[in-house]
């Protein structure tokens, strides 16, 4: 079963073995308003956590994603080239950014629980 | 991600019209020291889209609004601005610039001359009004008397559909050219209402005291199709209609020859000179500009930003973005910025450095969207 772990940042990652699903939160689409433009990382490109991996930009401003783990992407969104407006109908699902194979596991045991998030955002 | 926009400033202030942006929802953030709304719920696309083809609202109380009276006081303006008196009819506004002794713009504005033809009334951009008030303290004498007026809140109404709601409370105001301005009352309230803007359509600048603000725009809400749109809204219109922003495309270390700004001089100023930044401006005009400011189209779905190198085609740096962001009625990237004069003349398709990824891109004019004034039934 899949796993979803936060980053305070705002990027969210599922995680399943030692694949994770990487994409930004409900939160984070809706500070940044429309999104016009998501910069994906190409296949085959090497993430470390914590350093930015993909840009979005909204009709406000450009915003760096940072990767929540280090790994090895293994596939991007395609779908955000024509359409990047479903990171703000569904961030958590079809507005997904990448997918990554996780280099260490022991990376995730830093990051927030949803719960965690929910409370980190409502400060 | 990095924190583009949920930074909170401290010791803002609200305009009269926080409660309405609360009502309804606003996204505010600090914006030249006041809490304004960048977007409501509807989101700035959908705002932008509803201002092209219906009408909105703006808040721009920040915006600064000042009265000068004093005797022969277009005299004393001309010599502070390069504009021409004697061919603005009463009731007529201009857009011109205060510019300094290099002939560089210290910010731009809109000057009326009222129909009481002792005084002018200006609207100046928000972050820049002290720095205006001292250079007019500095260059008007102790006879003129300067007024920054602090107890009226300013209403843009924009879109093809302004007139038709403006009317139902003002009747008159279907006839008013663009680029005029009168007073009006509406329930023992003056209000200033300008035919102007900063959109590319049809619209007004309505001046209302702070007490009656909130009244008037719930009732313009009221009136069918009125919705309320924010900064975003505000700048992707005015860039798809190619209006300068003040701190992005003019400032002042630029000419108004180099923003393109030439025609708001009239010949005869440029003649026989009398105004600050006169000597400059001339050779400008004389010798030419080193850049210029151009529309420029990104190929591809990559917007880029302010500060974007322009490159030509062997990399080297020809010239710098200073306003870039989506259209949502091209439905493509849109900017502005400043390219080498030389270049102009032949080169038309340039490279954007966006974060290292090399963007085509064409050198266009301005505006992006056709403007659409009301220029009156001749």
């Amino acid at each position: 079963m899949a796993e979803i772990y936060f980053t305070k940042d705002h990027e969210w990652i599922k995680v399943e073995d030692n694949i994770g699903v990487v994409g930004i939160t409900a939160y984070a689409s809706e500070q940044l308003g429309d999104i016009v433009f998501v910069e994906l990382p190409e296949e085959g490109i090497t993430a470390e956590i914590g350093k930015d991996i993909a840009v979005v930009e909204s009709v406000k401003a450009a915003s760096e994603v940072y990767s929540p783990v280090s790994g090895t992407i293994t596939k991007s969104n395609e779908d955000l080239n024509s359409t990047p407006e479903i990171v703000n109908e569904d961030p958590v699902g079809k507005g997904w950014f990448y997918e990554i194979e996780i280099s260490n596991n022991d990376e995730l045991s830093g990051l927030m629980s949803e719960e965690e998030y929910q409370k980190h955002i409502g400060d | 991600m990095s924190e583009a926009y949920w930074g909170l400033e401290q010791n803002l202030k609200t305009t009269p019209l926080y409660k309405v942006h609360n009502d309804n929802r606003a996204k505010l953030v600090p914006f030249a020291g006041y809490y304004l709304p960048i977007q409501y719920e509807n989101g700035i696309i959908a705002e932008h889209n509803h201002t092209r083809n219906s009408v909105s609202i703006f808040d721009v109380s920040h915006m600064g609004q000042i009265k000068i009276s004093g005797p022969m006081i277009y005299d004393a303006m001309e010599k502070i601005l390069p504009i021409s008196f004697s061919k603005i009819a009463p009731g007529q506004i201009k857009y011109t610039q205060f510019l300094n002794n290099e002939g560089k713009i210290i910010d731009d504005l809109m000057i009326c001359r009222t129909f009481e033809e002792d005084h002018v009334w200006l609207v100046v951009n928000a972050d820049c009004t002290p720095k205006d008030l001292d250079h007019l303290y500095n260059n008007l004498n102790k006879t003129y008397k300067i007024e920054l007026i602090e107890d009226r809140a300013l209403i843009a109404l924009q879109g093809p559909n302004s007139s038709n709601i403006l009317k139902t409370f003002f009747q008159e105001i279907d006839d008013m050219p663009f680029m005029t301005a009168d007073w009006f009352n509406y329930n023992n309230e003056k209000f200033f209402i300008s035919r102007c803007g900063y959109t590319g359509e049809d619209g007004f600048e309505i001046s209302i005291k702070d007490r009656y603000a909130e009244k008037f725009i719930n009732e313009l809400l009221q009136c069918e199709g009125v919705k309320l749109a924010g900064l975003g809204a505000r700048n992707s219109l005015r860039m798809e209609a190619g209006l300068c922003l003040y701190g992005n495309d003019i400032s002042s270390s630029v000419s108004p020859i180099e923003a393109g700004l030439k025609w708001s001089i009239p010949k005869e100023r440029i003649e026989n000179g009398g105004f600050i930044g006169h000597e400059p401006i001339k050779k400008d005009l004389e010798n030419g500009v080193e850049r210029k400011l151009v529309g420029i189209k990104p190929l591809g779905k990559l917007p880029a930003r302010e500060g974007t190198q322009i490159f030509d085609k062997n990399e080297k740096t020809i010239g710098e973005i200073t306003s870039g962001g989506y259209s949502p009625s091209l439905q493509t990237p849109i900017a502005m910025g400043y390219i080498n004069s030389d270049i102009l003349k032949s080169e038309c398709e340039v490279l954007l450095n966006v974060r290292g990824n090399l963007i085509p891109a064409e050198i266009t004019s301005l505006p992006f969207v056709e403007h659409k004034y009301f220029r009156g039934n001749k």
